[in-house]
Protein backbone atom coordinates (compact mmCIF):
# COMPACT_ATOMS: atom_id res chain seq x y z
CA UNK A 1 0.00 0.00 0.00
CA UNK A 2 3.05 2.62 1.24
CA UNK A 3 4.23 1.98 -2.20
CA UNK A 4 1.39 2.74 -4.40
CA UNK A 5 0.84 6.06 -2.09
CA UNK A 6 2.52 8.98 -3.86
CA UNK A 7 6.46 8.99 -3.21
CA UNK A 8 6.96 11.94 -0.89
CA UNK A 9 5.49 11.35 2.58
CA UNK A 10 4.17 7.98 3.16
CA UNK A 11 4.91 7.75 6.72
CA UNK A 12 2.80 10.93 7.29
CA UNK A 13 -0.09 9.61 5.15
CA UNK A 14 -0.41 6.46 6.62
CA UNK A 15 -0.22 8.25 10.24
CA UNK A 16 -2.56 10.91 8.79
CA UNK A 17 -4.93 7.62 7.92
CA UNK A 18 -4.63 6.21 11.12
CA UNK A 19 -5.65 9.16 13.32
CA UNK A 20 -8.76 9.65 11.11
CA UNK A 21 -9.96 5.88 11.77
CA UNK A 22 -9.01 6.02 15.07
CA UNK A 23 -12.28 6.43 17.12
CA UNK A 24 -11.11 8.25 20.03
CA UNK A 25 -9.65 10.87 17.65
CA UNK A 26 -12.87 11.54 16.00
CA UNK A 27 -15.16 11.47 19.07
CA UNK A 28 -12.66 14.10 20.05
CA UNK A 29 -13.16 16.60 17.06
CA UNK A 30 -17.30 16.02 17.40
CA UNK A 31 -16.86 16.75 20.97
CA UNK A 32 -14.68 20.44 20.17
CA UNK A 33 -16.96 20.77 17.32
CA UNK A 34 -20.23 20.32 20.03
CA UNK A 35 -18.24 22.67 22.68
CA UNK A 36 -17.58 25.36 19.53
CA UNK A 37 -21.78 24.41 18.84
CA UNK A 38 -22.89 25.46 21.84
CA UNK A 39 -20.92 28.08 22.45
CA UNK A 40 -22.39 29.47 19.32
CA UNK A 41 -25.84 29.29 20.73
CA UNK A 42 -24.99 30.72 24.24
CA UNK A 43 -21.86 32.20 25.12
CA UNK A 44 -22.21 31.46 29.05
CA UNK A 45 -21.75 28.16 27.84
CA UNK A 46 -18.15 28.26 27.36
CA UNK A 47 -17.54 29.22 31.25
CA UNK A 48 -15.36 27.12 34.42
CA UNK A 49 -18.81 27.02 35.77
CA UNK A 50 -20.06 25.03 32.98
CA UNK A 51 -17.25 23.20 32.50
CA UNK A 52 -17.42 21.99 36.15
CA UNK A 53 -20.95 20.90 36.05
CA UNK A 54 -20.28 18.89 33.07
CA UNK A 55 -17.23 17.33 34.95
CA UNK A 56 -19.23 16.80 37.99
CA UNK A 57 -21.83 14.54 35.16
CA UNK A 58 -18.84 13.29 34.32
CA UNK A 59 -17.33 11.61 37.31
CA UNK A 60 -19.96 9.48 38.18
CA UNK A 61 -20.63 8.32 34.76
CA UNK A 62 -17.02 7.47 34.20
CA UNK A 63 -16.86 5.22 36.82
CA UNK A 64 -19.48 3.06 36.03
CA UNK A 65 -18.73 3.76 32.21
CA UNK A 66 -15.18 2.49 32.95
CA UNK A 67 -16.58 -0.53 34.63
CA UNK A 68 -18.65 -0.88 31.87
CA UNK A 69 -15.89 -1.16 29.32
CA UNK A 70 -13.95 -4.24 30.66
CA UNK A 71 -17.08 -6.09 30.96
CA UNK A 72 -17.92 -5.47 27.50
CA UNK A 73 -14.53 -5.91 26.34
CA UNK A 74 -14.51 -9.53 27.79
CA UNK A 75 -18.03 -9.97 26.08
CA UNK A 76 -20.28 -9.59 28.84
CA UNK A 77 -22.56 -6.62 29.84
CA UNK A 78 -23.18 -5.31 33.61
CA UNK A 79 -26.81 -4.14 33.86
CA UNK A 80 -26.37 -3.94 37.46
CA UNK A 81 -23.99 -0.60 37.48
CA UNK A 82 -26.65 1.66 38.40
CA UNK A 83 -28.58 -0.23 40.96
CA UNK A 84 -25.05 -0.59 42.41
CA UNK A 85 -24.93 3.18 42.67
CA UNK A 86 -27.76 3.90 44.28
CA UNK A 87 -27.71 0.99 46.37
CA UNK A 88 -24.30 1.39 47.83
CA UNK A 89 -24.61 5.52 48.77
CA UNK A 90 -28.54 4.63 50.44
CA UNK A 91 -26.48 2.14 52.90
CA UNK A 92 -23.53 4.63 53.41
CA UNK A 93 -25.67 7.25 53.86
CA UNK A 94 -27.05 5.12 56.70
CA UNK A 95 -24.28 4.32 57.96
CA UNK A 96 -23.13 7.77 57.70
CA UNK A 97 -25.98 9.56 59.41
CA UNK A 98 -25.74 7.19 62.16
CA UNK A 99 -22.30 8.02 63.07
CA UNK A 100 -22.92 11.99 62.68
CA UNK A 101 -25.78 11.44 65.20
CA UNK A 102 -23.52 9.73 67.67
CA UNK A 103 -21.13 12.56 67.62
CA UNK A 104 -18.16 10.90 64.89
CA UNK A 105 -16.22 13.44 63.33
CA UNK A 106 -16.83 13.93 59.70
CA UNK A 107 -13.26 12.98 58.32
CA UNK A 108 -13.96 9.41 60.10
CA UNK A 109 -17.58 9.01 59.11
CA UNK A 110 -16.99 10.08 55.35
CA UNK A 111 -13.94 7.43 55.00
CA UNK A 112 -16.48 4.90 56.39
CA UNK A 113 -18.84 5.91 54.05
CA UNK A 114 -16.74 5.70 51.38
CA UNK A 115 -15.60 1.69 52.85
CA UNK A 116 -19.40 0.63 53.28
CA UNK A 117 -19.81 1.62 49.40
CA UNK A 118 -16.39 -0.31 48.02
CA UNK A 119 -18.12 -3.03 50.35
CA UNK A 120 -21.45 -3.05 48.83
CA UNK A 121 -20.14 -2.73 45.31
CA UNK A 122 -17.64 -5.82 45.63
CA UNK A 123 -20.11 -8.06 47.70
CA UNK A 124 -23.05 -7.10 43.99
CA UNK A 125 -19.96 -7.55 41.90
CA UNK A 126 -19.16 -11.13 43.49
CA UNK A 127 -23.05 -12.02 43.46
CA UNK A 128 -23.21 -11.21 39.42
CA UNK A 129 -19.80 -13.76 39.35
CA UNK A 130 -20.81 -16.26 41.02
CA UNK A 131 -24.37 -15.96 39.11
CA UNK A 132 -22.51 -16.14 36.46
CA UNK A 133 -19.91 -19.01 36.69
CA UNK A 134 -21.83 -21.43 38.97
CA UNK A 135 -25.81 -20.59 38.10
CA UNK A 136 -24.63 -20.43 34.54
CA UNK A 137 -26.90 -17.63 33.94
CA UNK A 138 -25.48 -15.14 31.08
CA UNK A 139 -24.02 -12.16 32.30
CA UNK A 140 -27.64 -10.20 30.67
CA UNK A 141 -29.45 -11.96 33.06
CA UNK A 142 -27.09 -12.55 36.32
CA UNK A 143 -26.97 -8.57 36.22
CA UNK A 144 -30.79 -7.79 35.13
CA UNK A 145 -31.29 -10.07 38.64
CA UNK A 146 -28.96 -8.16 40.48
CA UNK A 147 -30.43 -4.72 38.82
CA UNK A 148 -33.90 -5.57 40.07
CA UNK A 149 -32.89 -6.86 43.58
CA UNK A 150 -30.37 -3.84 43.93
CA UNK A 151 -33.16 -0.98 43.29
CA UNK A 152 -36.12 -2.84 45.27
CA UNK A 153 -33.48 -3.18 48.17
CA UNK A 154 -33.00 0.77 47.98
CA UNK A 155 -36.76 1.60 47.98
CA UNK A 156 -37.75 -0.92 50.91
CA UNK A 157 -34.61 0.57 52.91
CA UNK A 158 -35.41 4.18 52.52
CA UNK A 159 -38.83 4.02 51.76
CA UNK A 160 -38.28 6.14 48.44
CA UNK A 161 -37.01 9.38 49.91
CA UNK A 162 -33.39 10.45 50.03
CA UNK A 163 -31.31 9.47 53.58
CA UNK A 164 -29.14 12.87 54.47
CA UNK A 165 -28.35 13.71 57.81
CA UNK A 166 -24.63 13.03 57.28
CA UNK A 167 -21.53 15.11 57.78
CA UNK A 168 -22.80 18.58 56.39
CA UNK A 169 -18.49 19.06 55.08
CA UNK A 170 -19.79 16.41 52.36
CA UNK A 171 -21.19 18.53 50.16
CA UNK A 172 -18.02 20.82 50.55
CA UNK A 173 -15.50 18.57 49.27
CA UNK A 174 -17.59 18.61 45.75
CA UNK A 175 -16.74 22.54 44.86
CA UNK A 176 -14.29 22.68 42.61
CA UNK A 177 -11.33 24.20 43.55
CA UNK A 178 -8.28 23.61 40.81
CA UNK A 179 -10.65 25.36 37.52
CA UNK A 180 -13.36 23.27 37.03
CA UNK A 181 -12.26 20.12 38.73
CA UNK A 182 -13.28 19.20 41.98
CA UNK A 183 -11.44 16.66 44.27
CA UNK A 184 -13.74 13.94 43.52
CA UNK A 185 -13.19 14.65 40.11
CA UNK A 186 -9.58 14.14 40.39
CA UNK A 187 -9.95 11.03 41.98
CA UNK A 188 -12.06 9.54 39.38
CA UNK A 189 -9.49 11.12 36.52
CA UNK A 190 -6.60 9.08 38.81
CA UNK A 191 -8.87 5.73 38.60
CA UNK A 192 -9.33 6.32 35.23
CA UNK A 193 -5.61 6.45 34.22
CA UNK A 194 -4.61 3.14 36.56
CA UNK A 195 -7.91 1.48 34.98
CA UNK A 196 -6.33 2.64 31.41
CA UNK A 197 -3.00 0.93 32.52
CA UNK A 198 -4.65 -2.05 34.03
CA UNK A 199 -6.82 -2.38 30.94
CA UNK A 200 -3.96 -1.57 28.20
CA UNK A 201 -0.45 -2.44 29.31
CA UNK A 202 -1.59 -5.22 32.05
CA UNK A 203 -2.08 -8.88 32.42
CA UNK A 204 -5.53 -8.15 34.15
CA UNK A 205 -6.33 -6.44 30.41
CA UNK A 206 -4.57 -8.58 28.35
CA UNK A 207 -7.33 -11.46 29.75
CA UNK A 208 -10.34 -9.48 29.81
CA UNK A 209 -9.40 -8.80 25.56
CA UNK A 210 -8.54 -12.72 25.45
CA UNK A 211 -11.47 -14.31 27.03
CA UNK A 212 -13.82 -11.57 25.49
CA UNK A 213 -12.04 -12.37 21.53
CA UNK A 214 -12.27 -15.89 22.20
CA UNK A 215 -13.45 -17.94 25.64
CA UNK A 216 -12.64 -21.35 24.35
CA UNK A 217 -9.07 -20.51 23.46
CA UNK A 218 -8.31 -18.42 27.08
CA UNK A 219 -9.47 -21.26 28.39
CA UNK A 220 -7.21 -23.75 26.21
CA UNK A 221 -4.24 -21.67 27.09
CA UNK A 222 -4.87 -22.39 30.71
CA UNK A 223 -6.19 -19.42 32.02
CA UNK A 224 -8.90 -19.55 34.67
CA UNK A 225 -11.82 -18.32 32.80
CA UNK A 226 -14.38 -18.06 36.44
CA UNK A 227 -11.06 -16.25 38.20
CA UNK A 228 -11.25 -13.69 35.20
CA UNK A 229 -15.20 -12.96 35.31
CA UNK A 230 -14.94 -12.91 39.03
CA UNK A 231 -12.13 -9.85 38.98
CA UNK A 232 -13.89 -7.92 35.92
CA UNK A 233 -17.36 -7.90 37.81
CA UNK A 234 -16.20 -7.27 41.75
CA UNK A 235 -14.09 -4.10 39.20
CA UNK A 236 -17.21 -3.19 38.17
CA UNK A 237 -19.09 -3.59 41.38
CA UNK A 238 -16.28 -1.68 43.28
CA UNK A 239 -16.21 1.96 40.65
CA UNK A 240 -20.06 1.80 40.71
CA UNK A 241 -19.92 1.86 44.62
CA UNK A 242 -17.42 4.72 43.89
CA UNK A 243 -20.35 6.34 42.01
CA UNK A 244 -22.81 6.31 44.45
CA UNK A 245 -20.17 7.81 46.93
CA UNK A 246 -19.40 10.68 44.66
CA UNK A 247 -23.24 10.94 44.07
CA UNK A 248 -23.50 11.52 47.42
CA UNK A 249 -21.00 13.92 48.07
CA UNK A 250 -22.37 15.94 45.41
CA UNK A 251 -26.13 15.52 46.77
CA UNK A 252 -25.18 15.58 50.45
CA UNK A 253 -27.76 12.69 50.81
CA UNK A 254 -28.06 8.46 49.31
CA UNK A 255 -31.34 8.64 47.46
CA UNK A 256 -32.56 5.12 45.55
CA UNK A 257 -33.21 6.69 42.29
CA UNK A 258 -29.95 7.70 42.26
CA UNK A 259 -28.68 5.26 39.87
CA UNK A 260 -31.18 4.65 38.06
CA UNK A 261 -31.43 4.60 34.05
CA UNK A 262 -27.19 5.07 34.88
CA UNK A 263 -26.45 1.64 33.44
CA UNK A 264 -28.16 3.21 29.18
CA UNK A 265 -25.94 5.66 29.73
CA UNK A 266 -22.78 3.79 30.49
CA UNK A 267 -23.13 1.24 27.88
CA UNK A 268 -23.90 4.87 25.31
CA UNK A 269 -20.29 5.84 26.48
CA UNK A 270 -18.82 2.64 25.89
CA UNK A 271 -20.83 2.01 22.77
CA UNK A 272 -20.15 5.49 21.32
CA UNK A 273 -16.46 4.83 22.39
CA UNK A 274 -15.90 2.13 19.56
CA UNK A 275 -16.61 -0.92 21.91
CA UNK A 276 -18.45 -3.78 20.53
CA UNK A 277 -20.97 -5.99 22.76
CA UNK A 278 -19.41 -8.78 20.91
CA UNK A 279 -16.00 -8.67 22.98
CA UNK A 280 -12.53 -8.45 22.47
CA UNK A 281 -13.17 -4.55 21.06
CA UNK A 282 -12.92 -1.23 22.84
CA UNK A 283 -10.34 1.47 24.18
CA UNK A 284 -10.88 3.37 27.00
CA UNK A 285 -10.38 6.76 26.40
CA UNK A 286 -12.66 6.01 23.69
CA UNK A 287 -15.52 5.48 26.82
CA UNK A 288 -13.52 8.42 28.17
CA UNK A 289 -14.97 10.66 25.12
CA UNK A 290 -18.27 8.96 25.00
CA UNK A 291 -19.11 9.71 28.38
CA UNK A 292 -17.51 13.19 27.80
CA UNK A 293 -19.52 14.07 24.47
CA UNK A 294 -22.90 12.50 27.00
CA UNK A 295 -22.50 14.72 29.32
CA UNK A 296 -21.43 17.87 27.26
CA UNK A 297 -25.11 17.10 25.25
CA UNK A 298 -27.00 17.25 28.63
CA UNK A 299 -25.74 20.72 29.63
CA UNK A 300 -25.52 22.33 26.28
CA UNK A 301 -28.80 21.47 25.56
CA UNK A 302 -30.14 23.10 28.61
CA UNK A 303 -27.94 25.75 28.17
CA UNK A 304 -29.39 26.72 24.51
CA UNK A 305 -32.68 26.00 26.55
CA UNK A 306 -33.85 22.73 24.45
CA UNK A 307 -35.76 20.88 26.38
CA UNK A 308 -33.56 18.02 28.36
CA UNK A 309 -35.63 14.83 26.78
CA UNK A 310 -33.90 16.23 23.55
CA UNK A 311 -30.95 14.55 24.93
CA UNK A 312 -32.25 11.23 24.20
CA UNK A 313 -32.89 12.10 21.01
CA UNK A 314 -29.42 13.05 20.05
CA UNK A 315 -27.99 9.86 22.04
CA UNK A 316 -29.87 7.78 20.05
CA UNK A 317 -28.37 9.56 16.68
CA UNK A 318 -24.91 9.54 18.23
CA UNK A 319 -25.29 5.69 19.25
CA UNK A 320 -26.61 4.97 15.90
CA UNK A 321 -23.59 7.20 14.05
CA UNK A 322 -20.68 5.12 16.24
CA UNK A 323 -22.34 1.70 15.57
CA UNK A 324 -23.18 2.02 11.68
CA UNK A 325 -19.35 3.72 11.25
CA UNK A 326 -17.57 0.51 12.94
CA UNK A 327 -19.76 -1.53 10.98
CA UNK A 328 -18.60 0.38 7.60
CA UNK A 329 -15.01 0.28 8.50
CA UNK A 330 -14.87 -3.41 9.56
CA UNK A 331 -16.72 -3.62 6.14
CA UNK A 332 -14.08 -2.27 4.57
CA UNK A 333 -11.14 -4.32 5.93
CA UNK A 334 -12.64 -7.41 4.72
CA UNK A 335 -13.25 -6.28 1.05
CA UNK A 336 -9.51 -5.24 1.04
CA UNK B 1 5.02 -51.05 26.33
CA UNK B 2 7.55 -48.84 28.71
CA UNK B 3 8.97 -46.80 25.55
CA UNK B 4 5.83 -44.70 25.28
CA UNK B 5 5.97 -40.96 26.00
CA UNK B 6 2.54 -40.54 26.17
CA UNK B 7 -0.19 -43.06 26.35
CA UNK B 8 -3.99 -43.42 27.36
CA UNK B 9 -4.94 -46.97 28.44
CA UNK B 10 -8.39 -48.08 28.37
CA UNK B 11 -10.03 -44.72 28.51
CA UNK B 12 -13.56 -44.13 27.80
CA UNK B 13 -15.90 -41.01 27.51
CA UNK B 14 -19.33 -40.69 28.44
CA UNK B 15 -21.62 -37.67 27.89
CA UNK B 16 -25.07 -39.31 29.60
CA UNK B 17 -26.13 -41.99 27.78
CA UNK B 18 -23.91 -41.23 24.74
CA UNK B 19 -20.09 -42.87 24.83
CA UNK B 20 -17.97 -41.24 22.54
CA UNK B 21 -14.86 -42.89 23.67
CA UNK B 22 -14.96 -47.29 24.56
CA UNK B 23 -12.12 -48.22 26.44
CA UNK B 24 -9.38 -46.50 23.74
CA UNK B 25 -5.76 -47.26 24.18
CA UNK B 26 -2.70 -45.55 22.71
CA UNK B 27 0.44 -44.31 22.68
CA UNK B 28 3.02 -41.51 21.26
CA UNK B 29 6.98 -42.12 21.43
CA UNK B 30 9.32 -39.47 21.37
CA UNK B 31 9.81 -38.48 18.06
CA UNK B 32 7.31 -40.16 16.31
CA UNK B 33 4.56 -39.01 14.24
CA UNK B 34 1.35 -40.83 15.28
CA UNK B 35 -1.57 -40.40 12.68
CA UNK B 36 -5.36 -40.36 14.30
CA UNK B 37 -7.67 -40.64 11.68
CA UNK B 38 -11.62 -41.55 11.69
CA UNK B 39 -14.81 -40.68 10.21
CA UNK B 40 -16.86 -37.74 11.74
CA UNK B 41 -18.13 -39.07 15.06
CA UNK B 42 -15.04 -41.31 15.61
CA UNK B 43 -13.98 -39.74 18.73
CA UNK B 44 -10.96 -38.10 17.09
CA UNK B 45 -12.25 -34.26 18.88
CA UNK B 46 -13.38 -36.05 22.56
CA UNK B 47 -10.08 -38.11 22.44
CA UNK B 48 -8.02 -35.23 21.44
CA UNK B 49 -9.91 -32.91 24.54
CA UNK B 50 -9.10 -35.96 26.97
CA UNK B 51 -5.40 -35.82 25.89
CA UNK B 52 -5.54 -31.76 26.42
CA UNK B 53 -6.66 -31.89 29.77
CA UNK B 54 -10.09 -30.14 28.25
CA UNK B 55 -12.22 -32.81 28.92
CA UNK B 56 -11.51 -35.56 32.23
CA UNK B 57 -12.06 -39.18 30.64
CA UNK B 58 -14.65 -41.03 32.71
CA UNK B 59 -12.79 -43.89 33.19
CA UNK B 60 -9.00 -45.22 31.98
CA UNK B 61 -5.45 -44.23 32.42
CA UNK B 62 -3.25 -41.15 31.19
CA UNK B 63 0.33 -41.98 31.39
CA UNK B 64 3.31 -39.73 30.53
CA UNK B 65 6.64 -40.63 31.13
CA UNK B 66 5.18 -43.78 32.18
CA UNK B 67 3.71 -41.94 35.40
CA UNK B 68 -0.02 -41.75 35.47
CA UNK B 69 -1.35 -38.12 34.96
CA UNK B 70 -4.50 -36.76 35.91
CA UNK B 71 -5.20 -33.17 33.99
CA UNK B 72 -7.86 -31.14 36.07
CA UNK B 73 -7.55 -28.77 33.29
CA UNK B 74 -5.92 -27.66 30.10
CA UNK B 75 -3.70 -25.55 32.45
CA UNK B 76 -2.58 -28.98 33.99
CA UNK B 77 -1.51 -30.78 30.46
CA UNK B 78 0.86 -27.39 28.99
CA UNK B 79 2.39 -26.84 32.42
CA UNK B 80 3.47 -30.87 31.91
CA UNK B 81 4.60 -30.14 28.46
CA UNK B 82 1.67 -30.74 26.32
CA UNK B 83 0.20 -28.27 23.48
CA UNK B 84 -2.30 -28.79 21.47
CA UNK B 85 -3.51 -27.02 18.36
CA UNK B 86 -7.69 -26.97 18.59
CA UNK B 87 -9.86 -27.65 15.17
CA UNK B 88 -11.74 -24.83 16.57
CA UNK B 89 -9.91 -21.60 16.28
CA UNK B 90 -7.52 -21.33 19.55
CA UNK B 91 -6.13 -17.87 18.62
CA UNK B 92 -8.02 -14.33 20.17
CA UNK B 93 -8.42 -13.22 16.58
CA UNK B 94 -8.56 -9.02 18.35
CA UNK B 95 -5.31 -9.64 20.01
CA UNK B 96 -2.10 -9.30 18.53
CA UNK B 97 0.44 -11.93 17.11
CA UNK B 98 2.64 -11.10 20.15
CA UNK B 99 -0.07 -11.92 22.43
CA UNK B 100 -1.35 -14.74 20.99
CA UNK B 101 2.03 -16.75 20.99
CA UNK B 102 2.26 -15.51 25.28
CA UNK B 103 -1.43 -15.86 26.06
CA UNK B 104 -1.43 -17.82 29.70
CA UNK B 105 2.60 -17.63 29.85
CA UNK B 106 2.61 -13.29 29.66
CA UNK B 107 6.24 -12.23 30.60
CA UNK B 108 5.86 -9.77 32.89
CA UNK B 109 7.81 -6.18 33.50
CA UNK B 110 10.78 -6.76 35.64
CA UNK B 111 10.66 -5.45 39.08
CA UNK B 112 8.04 -3.57 41.16
CA UNK B 113 5.67 -2.91 37.33
CA UNK B 114 5.83 -6.77 36.78
CA UNK B 115 4.49 -7.72 40.44
CA UNK B 116 1.81 -4.96 39.95
CA UNK B 117 0.67 -6.82 36.91
CA UNK B 118 2.20 -5.35 34.09
CA UNK B 119 3.23 -6.68 30.59
CA UNK B 120 6.75 -6.61 29.04
CA UNK B 121 5.37 -6.27 25.62
CA UNK B 122 8.24 -5.62 23.56
CA UNK B 123 10.41 -8.32 24.70
CA UNK B 124 7.09 -10.81 24.34
CA UNK B 125 6.81 -9.23 20.43
CA UNK B 126 10.75 -9.54 19.70
CA UNK B 127 10.20 -13.15 21.62
CA UNK B 128 7.01 -14.35 19.26
CA UNK B 129 8.95 -13.16 16.36
CA UNK B 130 12.35 -15.11 17.06
CA UNK B 131 10.05 -17.90 18.37
CA UNK B 132 8.06 -18.18 15.64
CA UNK B 133 11.12 -17.81 12.62
CA UNK B 134 13.17 -21.02 14.30
CA UNK B 135 10.34 -22.84 14.07
CA UNK B 136 10.30 -21.75 10.32
CA UNK B 137 6.97 -20.25 10.00
CA UNK B 138 7.40 -16.03 8.87
CA UNK B 139 4.68 -14.16 9.68
CA UNK B 140 4.51 -10.84 9.16
CA UNK B 141 4.96 -8.79 12.66
CA UNK B 142 4.19 -9.63 15.99
CA UNK B 143 1.95 -6.68 16.99
CA UNK B 144 -0.90 -7.23 13.98
CA UNK B 145 -3.77 -8.91 15.50
CA UNK B 146 -4.69 -12.06 13.89
CA UNK B 147 -8.06 -10.90 12.26
CA UNK B 148 -5.00 -9.14 9.64
CA UNK B 149 -3.95 -12.21 9.13
CA UNK B 150 -4.42 -14.55 6.00
CA UNK B 151 -6.19 -18.50 7.00
CA UNK B 152 -2.74 -19.68 6.01
CA UNK B 153 -0.79 -17.27 8.09
CA UNK B 154 -3.15 -17.67 11.54
CA UNK B 155 -2.77 -21.22 11.49
CA UNK B 156 0.81 -20.95 10.86
CA UNK B 157 0.76 -18.99 14.72
CA UNK B 158 -0.97 -21.18 16.14
CA UNK B 159 1.18 -23.88 15.08
CA UNK B 160 4.12 -22.23 15.52
CA UNK B 161 2.72 -21.52 18.74
CA UNK B 162 2.30 -24.66 19.85
CA UNK B 163 5.51 -26.18 18.71
CA UNK B 164 8.02 -23.59 20.26
CA UNK B 165 5.83 -23.60 23.58
CA UNK B 166 5.95 -27.85 23.28
CA UNK B 167 8.36 -29.86 25.89
CA UNK B 168 7.08 -33.21 25.01
CA UNK B 169 4.56 -33.97 23.30
CA UNK B 170 2.03 -31.57 20.44
CA UNK B 171 -1.22 -32.65 19.58
CA UNK B 172 -2.54 -31.26 15.95
CA UNK B 173 -6.45 -31.20 15.08
CA UNK B 174 -7.02 -30.87 11.49
CA UNK B 175 -3.99 -28.63 11.29
CA UNK B 176 -4.41 -28.74 7.36
CA UNK B 177 -7.91 -27.59 7.21
CA UNK B 178 -8.52 -24.71 4.83
CA UNK B 179 -4.65 -24.16 3.66
CA UNK B 180 -3.88 -24.28 0.37
CA UNK B 181 -1.14 -27.22 -1.11
CA UNK B 182 2.28 -25.09 -0.55
CA UNK B 183 1.08 -23.78 3.34
CA UNK B 184 -0.14 -27.61 4.37
CA UNK B 185 3.08 -28.25 2.77
CA UNK B 186 4.91 -26.31 5.44
CA UNK B 187 2.64 -27.79 8.23
CA UNK B 188 3.96 -31.04 7.21
CA UNK B 189 7.37 -29.73 7.44
CA UNK B 190 6.97 -28.09 10.42
CA UNK B 191 5.70 -31.18 12.20
CA UNK B 192 8.64 -32.97 10.55
CA UNK B 193 10.87 -30.69 12.57
CA UNK B 194 9.32 -30.90 15.96
CA UNK B 195 9.69 -34.85 15.33
CA UNK B 196 13.27 -34.39 14.75
CA UNK B 197 13.42 -32.30 17.61
CA UNK B 198 12.74 -35.61 20.15
CA UNK B 199 8.62 -34.24 20.11
CA UNK B 200 6.02 -36.89 20.36
CA UNK B 201 3.59 -35.85 17.90
CA UNK B 202 -0.15 -36.43 17.34
CA UNK B 203 -1.77 -35.96 14.14
CA UNK B 204 -5.72 -35.69 13.48
CA UNK B 205 -6.52 -35.12 10.01
CA UNK B 206 -8.76 -36.39 7.39
CA UNK B 207 -6.15 -35.45 4.84
CA UNK B 208 -5.45 -39.10 4.20
CA UNK B 209 -2.82 -38.25 1.64
CA UNK B 210 -1.10 -35.97 4.36
CA UNK B 211 -1.10 -39.13 6.72
CA UNK B 212 0.27 -41.44 4.70
CA UNK B 213 3.03 -38.72 3.74
CA UNK B 214 3.98 -37.99 7.29
CA UNK B 215 3.32 -40.34 10.16
CA UNK B 216 5.38 -43.49 11.10
CA UNK B 217 2.44 -45.11 12.56
CA UNK B 218 -1.97 -44.52 11.85
CA UNK B 219 -4.40 -45.08 14.66
CA UNK B 220 -7.89 -45.71 13.49
CA UNK B 221 -10.66 -44.68 15.64
CA UNK B 222 -13.99 -45.75 14.34
CA UNK B 223 -17.31 -45.15 16.59
CA UNK B 224 -15.51 -44.37 19.65
CA UNK B 225 -13.15 -47.33 19.68
CA UNK B 226 -9.86 -48.12 17.95
CA UNK B 227 -9.75 -50.30 15.13
CA UNK B 228 -6.62 -50.64 14.01
CA UNK B 229 -3.26 -49.58 15.63
CA UNK B 230 -0.06 -50.20 13.10
CA UNK B 231 2.93 -48.43 11.09
CA UNK B 232 2.16 -46.00 8.26
CA UNK B 233 4.21 -48.30 5.88
CA UNK B 234 1.43 -51.33 5.99
CA UNK B 235 -1.30 -48.94 4.50
CA UNK B 236 -2.23 -47.22 1.16
CA UNK B 237 -4.84 -44.93 0.69
CA UNK B 238 -7.54 -47.54 -0.22
CA UNK B 239 -6.82 -50.03 2.58
CA UNK B 240 -6.39 -46.76 5.22
CA UNK B 241 -10.22 -45.45 3.68
CA UNK B 242 -11.57 -48.67 3.91
CA UNK B 243 -10.45 -48.95 7.95
CA UNK B 244 -11.78 -45.76 8.40
CA UNK B 245 -15.01 -46.97 7.02
CA UNK B 246 -15.35 -50.29 8.09
CA UNK B 247 -15.34 -51.79 4.36
CA UNK B 248 -12.07 -53.71 5.37
CA UNK B 249 -12.75 -55.89 8.21
CA UNK B 250 -10.84 -55.44 11.62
Amino acid sequence: MAASAPAAHPKTASRLRELVSNQTFVLFLVWIAMVVFFTAANHIFFSSDVAGNILADWGPLMLVATAETFVIISGGIDLSVGAITGLSGVVAAFAMQDMTTAGQGATLTLIVGLLVCIGVGLLVGLINALLINYARLVPFIATLVTLGAGEGLSIVFTGGAPIGGGPPQAISLSVPWLGPFSTPVLVVVAITIVCWLYLHKAKFGRYTYAFGSNSFATRAAGISTKKQITKIYMLSGLLSGLAGMFFYLRLGSGAPTTGAGLELDAIAAVVIGGAALSGGVGRLSGTIMGALILTTVTSGLIIIGVAPNWKQVVVAVLIALAVSIQALRRGEGKAS
Amino acid sequence: MTDALYEVRNISKNYGAVTALDNVSMKVRAGEIVGLVGDNGAGKSTLVKCLSGVHQPSSGEILLDGQERHWRSPHDAIQAGIETLYQESGLAPQLSVGANVFLGREEMKPGILGKLGFLAQKSMDARAHADLERVGIAVPSSNRSIAQLSGGQRQAVAIGRAVAWASKIIILDEPTNHLGARQAGEVLHVMRAARDQGLGVIFISHTLPHVLEVTDRIVVLRLGRVVKDAPTSTFDQESLLGTITGLIAD
